[in-house]
This record gives C-alpha cells, structure tokens and sequence, in this order.
C-alpha cells in the first residue's frame, strides 16, 4: 500500500519526525488553505515537482489559485483529487535520505545523499558515487557506527539531532513493516532536521497484522479518491498487452517464455496473465474471468500449466467450470502437465477438450487459431 | 555428490499436518526422500504418510536428526517456524510460501547468515537431484539423473526445462529453483558457485529472467572462476518495457535488468545462449 504524502506525514508526526505545519484541500474544503504557502498536489506517482504539480504562493489569492489549478491537473494518468498545503521553509541545504530494502542482497538498505531534490534520479545514474548505500542488519538494527557513517557522509555537523532522526526512521521502517520510506527532499531549516516530502509504502503481505494502519489508510484515499479500494486479485498478476492471443500461465518464468515463444511464432499476445505457483480452481476461474471481461476481441486463449505444488486436476476443474458457466466461441489451447497430470486430463477429456503436452506444438496452434487457421 | 540434497539428506517437514503439507510429503516419499519427521505443535504422537508428528523440531531432532527443513506453515507464523529450525541446527531451509511478510523474510535471513544456514526460497518450488533426493514440488517424472546442473529464479521454467531435457534423453545433477519474490536468500551465483565445484555436474544450465540483477552478480562469477560450460537461457525478451510481469523483480528500469543487458553480460563471460528450451538441448548436445 503506498501512502499519500500526508499520510506518510502523518506517520512521520506520531513518530516524533519533524514535519512542515500543514494542512489537506480539496475541491470541495478549501477551509485549511493559508499563504504564504507551497500547494503540493498528493499522488502516489513519483516526479511530481517535475510535472509541475508543486506551486508556491505568497498571497492567499496566489494560493487560491494554486490549488484550483494543481486539482485540474492529471499527473501521470492519476487526477489530482487533494492538495497538501504546507508553510514555506527557510532552506539552507536539501538531502536525500531512505530506507528501503536490497532483495537481492537480503537485507534492509539506507540510501543517503547530500544531493536531495528533485534531480536524485539522474544523481543516481550519472554520480552514483554520491549516494551512500547502507546496508542494516534487520535484527541487529540501526547501529550508532552506521549512523555517523551517514552523517558524515551528509556532512551534517549535529550528531545527536541526526542520530536520534536516523532511529525514528528506522523504527518507523519496522515497525509500520514499510517496504520504502523515502525522505527527498530531507531539508536542513534554521530549527534543525525538516522532512518535506514523504513517500512510504506498507508491505501489502503485513496487512492481516497491521488491519487499523491499512483500514484508516485505504478509507482516506477511498474517500479522496472517490473510488473503492482496488479488488483484491490475490496472487493474480494480470498485465495488458495488446496483440489477440489471450494468455494465462501459472508461473511467471513460464509466462514470460511462453511470451517469448508466441512471438517467434510470429504472433502477439493480447495479455500476460500469471497465477502463481500454488492456486486453486477458482483462481483459474478468476484468470479466465479476468481475461474474457478485459479482453472482448482476443482470437484464441492458451492456457499454459506445469504443476509442481499447483494440482492439474483442481485447473482442469477451474477451467470446466468456467466454460459451464460462459459460452465462448474461440479456440482453447491448454497445455497441461505435472502434479495430478492424469486426473487432469481425464476431467478435460470428460468436458471434450483438447489437451496439449509440449509447449511449442500449444503456442503454434494457438497462435495458428488466431490468424484464422484451422 | 549432486548438490545441496542427495541421499543423506534427512528431512524435517514442517506445517505437515495442513493441506499442502500432506499431500507434498507424500510425493517426497513416494520420490525416495528420506523424510524422518514432522512438526505441527500440538499434534506430537501422530503420524502423516507413516512418518512421526513431533511438536517441535528440537524434540524432532533428538530423536531423528533431521539436517533439512521443507516448510508449509502459513505466511504469518513461517518466521517462528524458520527461527526455530535454525535454532535446532538445521542446516538447509526450503521455504515454499509465498506472502511471508517482508520483514520477517529479512529476519529469517540476517539470522541464516549468522549461523550459516542456507535458505531457499521464500516461494520456492525447492530442489530435486534426481535419483537421489526431491525436497520440492518437482514432477518427478520430468527429471532423470544425470551431469546437468539447472538454476532457475523461477520453479515452472526449471520444470520446463527439465522435462525438456529428459524427454530428449538428458539427465540432470541437481535442479534448483530460487523463488520468484522480492527478497530470497540463496542466489544464482550461490548455485553456479556449488555446480562448479560438483564433481558430478559437467554443464551448468542457468535460467534467468527480466528485472533484477542476479544473473549480472552470476555471470561476474562465471567469468572469473567457473571452466565448466554455462547455457543460458533468459526469458522475458518480447517484454514491453516497463511492465512488471509477476515477479516484483521483474521490472525493467531503463537498460538495466533487460533481457538483452543479461545476455549480453552472460555472452561476454563466456556462457552459450539460448532463447528457449529447445535451444538449450541443441548446445548441450554440440557440446558432446
């Protein structure tokens, strides 16, 4: 779950985190707006302050103005429903400082730089050397030896302020369970340490133990947004593409194959659809719903399974099922093989349907039936 | 020989008494495995497939030495169960659960490495070194032993890919799937690392795919220490850019974790490149 700047700010407020005074607009409360301010349009996109979706205002008709024309903007694809209003800082420096965590390293990550703002991305790629990555162990924690590392790195002359910034930080981190907390910029004010911006993102596995944190999270962006919260897909990953062979495997690596392999064949699919590697009848009915629904004009549908801990005799009654249920008119093509194969097949052969058992002799015939072959 | 699981591997299965459990302890059994006992708390005295329900992998191990853990515990409670396996002195982890919350994956691996504990997974569909050992969701039917050692990020395509090879008459070492999530422990280089010092692998078979930079950290390795031949197959190549397809670290970030960055890097260490199964079979046999 990514947070909107303010919740984050929030987050950051109840963990003794500096943050400006401020305060939410909206198109239809306008009651917290104040000048001489900056007018912050809250998306859960990045590059925000690039797309101009940052304003400031020294006069309340200039704030007015700010906010009527940043809630018409669309930043992104995402339309600016709420404005986060925030007294104007007395900036001396701006760092970048996160915490996030290396997967393919295992551990937690601090990422810290004395070029914070809005160009950290391309600070990145051209001098990464000024970036410091630190990586924490997560159960020995943040330790003080790590801590004046960064501070020094920064050049920030106040240990005991940094220090004790660095430790809400982290604790925020584990505590909140986050996947990134991202501070950019991290401003240095007259009065110390300010965080101005604030772009956390909550472990979405975490959830049935945090339940309050998600539930007062999601109803505010609900309400800001207008929207219900997303449909929960469990482990369905579905992606448009935009050729006419419909796609559903239940492996990502094999997906990505089998994408590889219906180009060779010269044709396009319409979507990668993935389940995961240990589903159930209904997750493959899902699949199939979720493809028919989007993708009204797909030619064929090839269905790609190999079952290791995923049964094929529960996908084969995921796939019957849907066919009772729906009538559709376009080639099937299913592969399936391993774990309960035999059962599998049975029940497709009961229902008349065809079953493939090599990968390439599935994707050239589903790619055959879309171009009208026979 | 083989790698990571062979015939004096002993395992311990825990969450055995749930769905998931029952039915894959029976495929490791029906394989050969040898599975010495089970962990469920509260269900000590039991037994599932013949094989006895202990209440803790402590008392689990006095009476059964155990020296590997396969675990089917739910997503919340798989930290506990991990901490106290390490505890016991269980040497090698196969975590198959996908959704263990983040932190507690990164708990389960500062621990690990503390205590030199090999983890794989979370969400891995494990291992198998067939003839000898399967502690995994491996068909066995799509495996045969063999000189082939194969690693893959993801359990399907090293399904592929084996059944591809034994249909053609191609034996395997050992197999290894790696898990598909943002966080997991062993990595490719860990196993192209072990492959090259087994006496019984001759090929080393590297499956990668977009995103992420694991198979640039293998193919470093490869270039610097490995003499055995490496096959490489990437798959995500038709990918659009951009586009996150499953696997968290399969996101493409301008040129870096492109399938064409992989294979170039992998190319340049001196692997043979493949862009599908097929085509793996067809080097390997050149390769004699």
């Amino acid at each position: 779950m990514k947070l909107y700047e303010f919740q984050g700010k929030s987050l950051f407020r109840e963990a003794g985190i500096p943050v400006p005074k401020g305060a939410v607009v909206t198109a239809s409360d306008r009651s917290g707006l104040f000048a001489p301010s900056a007018v912050k349009a809250q998306v859960l996109s990045g590059g925000r302050g690039k797309a101009g979706g940052v304003l400031l205002a020294s006069t309340m008709e200039e704030a007015e103005k700010a906010a009527g024309s940043i809630l018409s903007m669309e930043l992104k694809g995402e339309p600016v429903k709420a404005v986060l209003v925030e007294e104007k800082m007395n900036i001396r420096a701006e760092y970048y400082l996160a915490v996030t965590f290396d997967g393919e390293a295992g551990t937690p990550l601090f990422m810290a730089s004395a070029s914070g703002g809005m160009d950290i991305e391309s600070v990145a790629e051209h001098a990464p050397e000024k970036i410091l990555k630190l990586p924490v162990d997560s159960l020995w924690g943040l330790t003080d030896y790590k801590i004046r590392e960064m501070a020094d790195f920064l050049g920030y002359e106040n240990k005991k302020e940094f220090t004790s910034f660095a430790r809400k930080l982290w604790n925020l981190f584990r505590e909140k369970e986050a996947v990134l907390v991202e501070i950019n910029p991290l401003v240095v004010t007259d009065s110390g340490l300010v965080a101005l911006d604030a772009k956390i993102e909550i472990d979405d596995d975490a959830k049935p133990r945090l339940k309050e944190l998600f539930k007062r999270n999601l109803s505010e962006q609900a309400s800001i947004t207008g929207k219900g919260a997303d449909a929960d897909h469990g482990t369905i990953t579905y992606v448009p593409l935009d050729g006419n062979v419909g796609l559903i495997s239940d492996g990502a690596g094999t997906g990505m194959l089998t994408l590889d392999l219906i180009r060779d064949f010269g044709g396009s699919a319409a979507d990668f659809c993935e389940m995961g590697g240990l589903t159930s009848p209904e997750v493959m009915y899902s699949a199939m719903d979720q493809v028919f629904s989007d993708k009204k004009d797909i030619k064929s549908l090839l269905v790609v399974l190999i079952g290791g801990f995923n049964r094929m005799d529960e996908m084969a009654e995921g796939i019957t099922a849907y066919l009772r249920d729906h009538s559709v008119s376009i080639p099937l093509v299913v592969r399936l093989c391993g774990t309960m194969e035999e059962e599998g097949k049975t029940i497709m052969k009961e229902a008349g349907l065809p079953v493939y058992d090599d990968l390439r002799t599935a994707v050239a015939d589903a790619v055959r039936f879309a171009a009208g072959g026979e | 020989m083989a790698v990571l699981v062979d015939r004096n591997t002993r395992v311990i299965v825990q969450g055995i008494t749930g769905k998931s459990g029952i039915l894959q302890t029976k495929s490791l059994i029906d394989y050969g495995t040898a599975v010495v006992a089970g962990v469920t708390p509260g269900k000590a005295g039991t037994a599932v497939e013949g094989v006895p329900v202990f209440n803790s992998v402590a008392d689990a191990m006095k009476e059964t030495a155990p020296n590997a853990a396969i675990s089917f515990v739910p997503p919340l409670f798989a930290k506990d169960a991990a901490m106290e396996a390490m505890e016991a002195g269980v040497k090698l982890l196969v975590l198959t659960m996908e959704g263990i919350p983040k932190h507690d994956v990164l708990d389960i691996l500062s621990y690990a490495s503390g205590r030199g504990v090999r983890v794989l997974g979370p969400g891995t569909a494990g291992v198998i070194s067939p003839g000898k050992c399967k502690l995994g969701a491996h068909p066995a039917r799509m495996f045969r032993e063999g000189k082939i050692g194969v690693v893959s990020k993801s359990g399907a395509l090293s399904y592929e890919v084996g059944k591809t090879l034994t249909d053609a008459g191609i034996g395997q070492s050992t197999v290894v799937a790696l898990g598909g999530g943002p966080i997991w422990g062993t990595t490719q280089r860990d196993v192209v690392e072990l492959f090259n010092a087994d006496p019984e692998t001759e090929i080393i078979v590297l499956l990668g795919e977009i995103g992420g930079s694991t198979e640039i950290a293998a193919a470093e390795y490869i270039a610097e220490s490995v003499r055995k031949p490496v096959v490489s197959l990437i798959v995500g190549r038709s990918a659009p850019e951009g586009k996150s397809l499953g696997h968290a670290g399969a996101i493409i970030r301008g040129n870096k974790g492109t399938a064409a960055s992989k294979m170039e890097a992998l190319e340049k260490a001196g692997a043979l490149l493949a862009t599908t199964p097929a085509q793996v079979v067809e080097i390997i046999r050149k390769l004699g």
